[in-house]
């Protein structure tokens, strides 16, 4: 089992270290697909040639191909879970850039007309963090 | 400060301080807190986090400006609509933030301002453990020092209290400044920044009132452990 528990454990660290590190941009995103089909193609093989993958998986210190397929699995469903976190965090902080551009330039309008903002004070203001872009 | 009540500073003398109040469903203490802001202060903003009570209309009856967050975002996300409304306000220089639940008290904000205004320091920031405040609630104190412990950051500032809501900002740090950890983390994020920063930071004792309302909304355990996940998982922008 040895063999096995160290690929298992390598891959997972080293998938969430790239995650979090956002190796971003187009190689990162090729990455993610090239393993997303590598990943279903071999699925293909595993049912079509269910004794080659034990073969592996023997080879690998794990009793039956069925379960190394499973141990795939969770590594694969980690860092699907990770990606679409990030991604999900992405999207809060697009939307909070967007709430707060809206809700600034709402409240100069507002606060102009409490008498609070003087006719002077026109800045139009475009938080800085609006400008991120991602 | 008893001199202060004795002979109030006219207001004009600190048009150029913004005070950023970001409120969440504060609708019973945030009219009070705001006026009482606006004793010493002239220019207060509030930042609305899209509460779901009246806060928004309490606020309209005291002098404060408003901001209104058309849905909940988070305390970072509203203390830096705040600034970034207060900044963009001419001849403003000095930011406070300061809490909505009325756990600050307006002279240690003054105070903090003073050190501010005398150029010791880029940033001031309020904590509680500097004179051993003995009414800190017991499971909040040890929360707070975890907080403190873990983060490499503050212990590189010699940091005190790392969740002490009442700061003051100097202009070039308002700019500088990017908060994107919308809950609670938003506090260490600040921490970390200023100590991946060259700006100079200062802390100095303020009293927390710990009333029952503000007990009521207090952090509890279970968020530190949110802020931590927060944090690691926290995107770094340079690889």
């Amino acid at each position: 089992m040895v063999v096995i528990q160290m690929v298992l454990l390598a891959g997972v660290t080293l998938g969430l270290l790239l995650f979090v590190r956002r190796w971003h941009g187009v190689r990162m995103q090729a990455g993610k697909r090239i393993g997303l089909v590598a990943f279903g193609v071999l699925n293909v093989y595993a049912v079509l040639r269910p004794d080659d993958v034990t073969w592996v998986a023997n080879r690998l210190g794990v009793g039956r191909g069925a379960d190394l397929v499973l141990y795939l699995l969770v590594i694969a469903f980690i860092l699907g879970m990770l990606n679409f976190y990030l991604r999900f965090k992405t999207m809060d902080r697009r939307l909070t850039e967007l709430a707060r551009t809206v809700a600034i330039r709402e409240a100069e309008t507002v606060n102009r007309e409490r008498g609070l903002l003087g006719p002077h004070d026109v800045a139009v203001s475009v938080p800085t963090v609006a400008r991120t872009t991602q | 400060m008893p001199e202060s009540q004795a002979a109030p500073v006219p207001a004009p003398d600190r048009g150029d301080v913004w005070v950023v109040v970001p409120v969440f469903n504060e609708a019973t203490v945030v009219a009070a807190v705001a006026s009482e802001i606006l004793q010493s202060f002239p220019n207060v903003v509030c930042v609305d986090d899209g509460s779901g009570d009246d806060s928004a209309a309490q606020i309209t009856t005291t002098g404060a400006h408003l901001v209104q967050h058309p849905i909940n975002l988070g305390q970072g996300a509203a203390l830096q609509t705040g600034l970034s409304y207060a900044k963009a306000r001419p001849g403003a220089r000095f930011f406070i933030t300061f809490d909505s639940d009325g756990q600050h008290r307006v002279e240690d904000a003054l105070a903090m301002l003073d050190v501010a205004r005398s150029g010791a320091a880029d940033v001031v920031l309020g904590s509680r453990f500097l004179t051993q405040q003995t009414d800190v609630p017991r499971v909040k104190r040890i929360v707070l020092r975890t907080v403190v412990a873990l983060s490499p950051t503050s212990r590189r500032l010699k940091l005190s209290d790392a969740h002490n809501g009442l700061r003051v900002l100097t202009k070039p740090v308002v700019d500088d400044l990017k908060i994107t950890m919308h809950d609670m983390a938003h506090a260490s994020e600040i921490i970390g920044y200023l100590a991946g920063s060259d700006w100079r930071v200062k802390e100095v004792p303020v009293t927390v009132n710990y009333t029952d309302y503000s007990r009521s909304k207090g952090q509890s355990l279970v968020n530190g452990v949110n802020i931590l996940f927060d944090l690691s998982m926290k995107q770094r922008r340079k690889g």
